[in-house]
C-alpha cells in the first residue's frame, strides 16, 4: 500500500479552559482537495495552526510521506513542504510581487528562485490575474492580492497546502479560474489541498472529499461523488447543547426598549435596523466576518464614520461616541475582553469603576476608592465573582469572571441596553453557564440585551429571537422552533433556498 | 490556568465571609493585598538605601546634612519635569520636549523681568502659562493629527528649543530680579524652596493620579485605550491633558533653573530631559504605559541626584557620572521586570506545575 501524503492521527488540542481538537484523524493523498467543513470553532484554525507548525498537538501525530513529524515549528512545516494560505493574506504591500513570492526566504535560496517564480506568475495568470513581477503589491486589488496568495504557496515545491477562504473577497468569475488552475495544479503536480470554505457550491465542485469537523472531532468524512450540500451542513450542526434553558422569556406585552435604524459601519454592511423589546434577548448569528461586530460598535459610534439613530425608551438619542451611548443607557461588552473590555493590570474595582464619570466623587472630581470598592463589592457578590475580593487585579481573574468584571461596569449604573459580542469567548463550561443565567437575570430586570455569538448553542438557548447576518446584511429572522441551528446555518452560508426546496 | 485554583477558592470563602462581617472586611483585605503591591515598588526604596549608606561609608561628608541638601536641591528639577513625564508615560507616551519647554519658559521668563520690566510673580505666571501652551500643542499633534507621541514631541523639542534662541537671538538673560530668586531659590526654616515645592507638587500629583477621576482615565487610557475608550472615557481629552501638565511642570522646571543660576540660559534644559525621563522610569513608570509611580519617580531623581553629587565626592572623573547613570536605569528597569518574573526563570518554575497536572 503506498503511503499517503499526509496522514493526522488522533489529533488532540486544548487550550485552558476549552478543548479545540479532541481526536482528529484523517489522511490526504498526493494530487486531492480534500475540503475541511466545520461551524465557526470547531477546530479548523486549530488543525490548520498544528499542520503550520506555531501550535503543538497535546496528543497524536502527523506523519508526511511516511515521516513522522517531530519538531513543530514554522520553520520545520516549511521544510515538510506544508503552506498555510490565510484568509487575511500575508503580503507586504511595500514589496512588490516578485519580492513577496521569494519573501522569507535567504539570499542564496533566491538566487535560484527564478523558475518558480516564473511558474507562480504562470499559476496567478492562469488563474485570471495576469501580474507582473516588478510591479507593486500596494496598487493590486484584494482578489489579486488573495490569488497571489494562493500562487505563493502553491509554488516552491509544495507538497500540502492549506487554502483558508481563498475566495472570500473574489467575484464569482473570478473563483472559477482560481479553482481551475487550484484542481490543475494539484493533480499535475501531486500536491495535497486541505480547502477551507464556507461557499458550499466551491466545495462540491473543487473538492474530491470532504472532512467535517464538529466539537473538535471529525464527524463525517466522505468522497464528494457521494455526499450533497444538505449532508455536509447536517454534520456540521448538531453539537452539544449546554443543559440552559432561559428562565425568563420575554413576555409576549413587552414594550420595544430599543430601536435602532439606518445603523451601518465604514467599513461596510448596513444599513439595518432592528427593534429590541424590554426583557427580550436578541441573538445575531452569522459566520466570522459577516459584519456582525461591526454592526453592535456601530451603534455605539466606536469607530468614527458610523451612522445610525437610536433611541431608548421611544426617545431619539443623540449618540456620537461610546461616552454618549454609555450615558444613554447603552452598555458594550466586546469580544476581545483582555484588551477593549478590561484594563488588566488595575484593580477589579479600579474597572468597575471606569464607566463611572463623577458617580463616586467625594467633592467635584475628586473619587472616593471606597465607594468604588463598595459599589464594586455588591456589583461582584451579585454576580458571584471569584475570588470575591475586588482589590486583586483583573489579570489575576479566570476568564469567566474576567467577564463578570466586563458586566459589573455597566450594571451599577442605569444601562437599560446591552449589546454583548461573544460573550463566552474563552469561557469554560462552568463559567459560560453563569454568563448565561446573568443574561437571563438582565432580560428579567427589564433590559433590552443583543448577543451576538458565533456560538450556535449559545444563541440557540439564550435568544427569544434570532437574527442572521450575511455580508452586512440581516437574511432572516428566527422565532419558536425556527430557532435551530439548520435553519441558522443554512441561512449564514446563504443555501437556504436550496435547502427548503 | 486550572493550577491556582485551589489557593483562589482558599481567598473566595475567606473574603465571602469577610463581606459578611463587614467592618473586618477591608482589613482583612488590605493584610493580603497591600505587601503584594509594595513589593514591587520597595526595591526601588532599597536600592536608595543602599545607594546612600555606600557613599555614606566611603567618604563622610557625604551623610552630612548640608551634603544632602545639596542632593535634594540637585534632584529638584529633575523630580519636577520626571512628575509631568511620569504621567505622560503613564498614558502610553513620552514627552521629548520638556527640556525645550523648560529653556524656552526659563528664557522667556527672564527676558519679560530683566527687558520688559514685568513684575516677578506675573512673569512667573506668563511662563507657567507658556508651558502649559507648548505642552498642550504636543497633545493636539498626537491626538487631533494622530502623531505618535515619539515624532510629535520630537518635533516640537527642535521648535520649542528653536523658539528659546530666537527670543533673545541666542544670549543668555543675566541679573534676574532679586525677588524672583528670592520665590524660588531661598530657604525657609533651613529648607530649601524647590524642595518644599517638589514636595507640594508631588502630593498634588499624587491626588491627582490616584484620587481624581481623571488620574483614573490616565491610568485606564495607558493600560488599554480602548478599554477606556469603550467604557466612555475620552482619551483625546485625557492625552491633552497630559501632555499640557508635564509642559506645565516643565516649565516650573525651567523656572527654577534660572533662579538657581540666577541666569536663564538658551538651553539650560536640555540637559534635564533624559534624567528627568531616567527618573520616571527608575521609579517605576511603564513606556508601555498603564504603569508608574510618583513616590517612585521622586525616589528616582534622589537616586541620580546622589550618584552625581556622589561620584564627585569621591573624585571620579564626571565622564563616570553617564555610565554609572546609565547601568542604572538599565538595572532598574531590569529588577523591576524581574519582580514580575523573568520569561526565563518563570519557565522554570512553571513547568513542574504543569507536569503535576497532566
Amino acid at each position: 500500500m503506498v503511503t499517503p501524503l499526509l496522514e493526522l492521527q488522533n489529533i488532540a488540542k486544548s487550550f485552558p479552559g476549552v478543548r479545540a481538537l479532541n481526536d482528529v484523524s484523517f489522511t490526504l493523498e498526493r494530487g486531492e482537495i480534500c475540503t475541511l467543513a466545520g461551524e465557526n470553532g470547531a477546530g479548523k484554525s486549530t488543525l490548520l495552526a498544528i499542520l503550520g507548525g506555531s501550535l503543538v498537538p497535546d496528543h497524536g501525530s502527523v506523519i508526511i510521506d511516511g515521516h513522522v513529524r517531530q519538531h513543530f515549528s514554522p520553520r520545520q512545516a516549511l521544510a515538510d513542504g506544508v503552506r498555510i494560505a490565510h484568509q487575511e493574506p500575508a503580503i507586504v504591500p511595500q514589496l512588490s510581487v516578485e519580492q513577496n513570492l521569494v519573501l522569507g526566504r535567504t539570499a542564496r535560496q533566491r538566487r535560484d528562485a527564478g523558475k518558480d517564480i516564473d511558474q507562480a506568475l504562470a499559476d496567478v495568470a492562469q488563474m485570471g490575474f495576469p501580474l507582473k513581477a516588478k510591479a507593486s503589491v500596494r496598487g493590486l486589488s484584494p482578489a489579486q492580492r488573495h490569488a497571489l496568495t494562493i500562487a505563493r504557496a502553491l509554488a516552491f515545491g509544495a507538497k500540502i497546502v492549506a487554502l483558508d477562504e481563498p475566495t472570500t473577497s473574489m467575484l464569482e468569475h473570478n473563483v472559477e479560474g482560481v479553482l481551475n488552475r487550484v484542481r490543475e495544479i494539484a493533480h499535475t503536480r501531486g500536491v495535497g489541498i486541505i480547502y477551507v470554505s464556507h461557499k458550499m457550491p466551491e466545495v462540491m465542485s473543487v473538492s474530491d472529499k470532504v472532512v467535517v469537523l464538529r466539537d473538535g472531532t471529525v464527524n463525517y468524512t466522505q468522497p464528494i461523488a457521494q455526499t450533497s450540500e444538505q449532508d455536509i451542513v447536517r454534520n456540521m450542526v448538531g453539537r452539544e447543547l449546554l443543559s440552559f434553558k432561559r428562565q425568563h422569556p420575554v413576555p409576549p406585552e413587552a414594550p420595544v426598549l430599543f430601536s435602532a435604524s439606518g445603523v451601518s459601519h465604514p467599513t461596510g454592511g448596513g444599513p439595518l435596523s432592528l427593534d429590541v423589546r424590554a426583557g427580550e434577548v436578541l441573538g445575531i448569528a452569522g459566520l466570522v466576518g459577516s459584519g456582525r461586530t461591526e454592526f453592535l460598535r456601530a451603534i455605539i459610534r466606536a469607530d468614527k464614520g458610523s451612522t445610525g439613530t437610536v433611541s431608548v425608551d421611544g426617545k431619539k438619542r443623540r449618540i456620537r461616541s461610546p461616552r454618549d451611548s454609555r450615558n444613554a443607557g447603552i452598555a458594550f461588552i466586546p469580544e476581545e475582553r483582555k484588551h477593549q473590555g478590561l484594563v488588566l493590570q488595575v484593580p477589579a474595582y479600579f474597572n468597575v469603576a471606569l464607566t463611572a464619570d463623577r458617580q463616586f466623587n467625594g467633592f467635584g472630581p475628586i473619587i472616593s476608592v471606597r465607594k468604588q470598592i463598595a459599589a464594586a463589592e455588591e456589583a461582584a457578590a451579585r454576580m458571584s465573582l471569584r475570588p470575591a475580593n475586588v482589590r486583586l487585579n483583573a489579570r489575576q481573574f479566570s476568564g469567566g469572571n474576567q467577564q463578570k468584571i466586563v458586566i459589573a461596569k455597566w450594571t451599577w449604573r442605569n444601562t437599560k441596553v446591552f449589546l454583548f459580542d461573544e460573550p463566552t469567548k474563552g469561557v469554560d463550561v462552568g463559567g459560560k453557564v453563569e454568563i448565561y443565567e446573568l443574561i437571563d437575570a438582565l432580560a428579567k430586570a427589564g433590559s433590552a440585551v443583543i448577543v451576538v455569538s458565533s456560538d450556535l448553542p449559545e444563541i440557540i438557548s439564550l435568544s427569544d429571537r434570532v437574527k442572521v447576518m450575511r455580508q452586512g446584511q440581516f437574511v432572516s429572522e428566527h422565532t419558536g422552533d425556527d430557532i435551530n441551528e439548520h435553519s441558522l446555518v443554512a441561512n449564514a452560508m446563504g443555501i437556504a433556498e436550496r435547502t427548503t426546496t | 490556568m486550572s493550577q491556582p485554583t485551589l489557593p483562589k477558592k482558599d481567598q473566595a470563602e475567606d473574603s465571602e465571609n469577610a463581606t459578611n462581617r463587614r467592618p473586618f472586611a477591608t482589613a482583612i483585605k488590605k493584610s493580603r493585598t497591600r505587601p503584594a503591591l509594595n513589593l514591587q515598588a520597595l526595591g526601588i526604596y532599597i536600592a536608595a538605601v543602599v545607594i546612600f549608606l555606600i557613599f555614606g561609608l566611603l567618604n563622610p561628608n557625604f551623610l552630612t546634612s548640608g551634603n544632602l541638601r545639596d542632593i535634594a536641591i540637585s534632584a529638584s528639577v529633575n523630580a519636577i519635569i520626571g512628575l509631568g513625564i511620569t504621567f505622560v508615560i503613564i498614558t502610553g507616551g513620552i514627552d521629548l520636549a520638556v527640556g525645550s519647554i523648560a529653556s524656552f519658559v526659563g528664557i522667556v521668563t527672564a527676558s519679560l523681568m530683566v527687558n520688559a520690566g514685568t513684575s516677578p510673580f506675573l512673569a512667573l505666571l506668563a511662563g507657567i502659562a507658556l508651558g502649559l501652551a507648548c505642552g498642550a500643542v504636543n497633545g493636539l499633534l498626537i491626538t487631533k493629527l494622530k502623531l505618535p507621541p515619539f515624532i510629535a514631541t520630537l518635533g516640537t523639542m527642535s521648535i520649542y528649543q528653536g523658539f528659546a534662541y530666537v527670543v533673545t537671538n541666542g544670549r543668555p538673560v543675566y541679573n534676574v530680579p532679586r525677588d524672583f530668586v528670592f520665590m524660588l531659590n531661598s530657604y525657609v526654616g533651613g529648607i530649601p524652596v524647590a524642595v518644599i515645592l517638589v514636595a507640594v507638587l508631588a502630593v498634588l500629583c499624587w491626588l491627582l493620579l490616584r484620587r481624581t477621576v481623571f488620574g483614573q482615565n490616565v491610568i485606564a487610557t495607558g493600560g488599554s485605550e480602548e478599554t477606556a475608550w469603550l467604557s466612555g472615557v475620552r482619551v483625546d481629552r485625557v492625552k491633552i491633558a497630559v501632555y499640557a501638565l508635564s509642559g506645565v511642570l516643565a516649565g516650573v522646571g525651567g523656572l527654577v533653573i534660572v533662579a538657581r543660576i540666577n541666569a536663564a540660559q538658551t538651553d539650560a534644559g536640555s540637559p534635564y530631559l533624559l534624567t528627568a525621563i531616567a527618573s520616571a522610569v527608575i521609579g517605576g513608570a511603564n513606556l508601555m504605559g498603564g504603569e508608574g509611580r510618583i513616590a517612585g519617580t521622586l525616589v528616582g531623581a534622589l537616586i541620580l541626584g546622589a550618584l552625581t553629587n556622589g561620584l564627585v565626592l569621591l573624585n571620579v572623573p564626571s565622564f563616570y557620572e553617564q555610565i554609572v547613570t546609565g547601568l542604572v536605569v538599565v538595572i532598574a528597569v531590569a529588577l523591576d521586570q524581574g519582580s514580575k518574573g523573568w520569561p526565563l526563570l518563570k519557565k522554570k518554575k512553571t513547568e513542574p506545575q504543569k507536569e503535576a497536572t497532566a
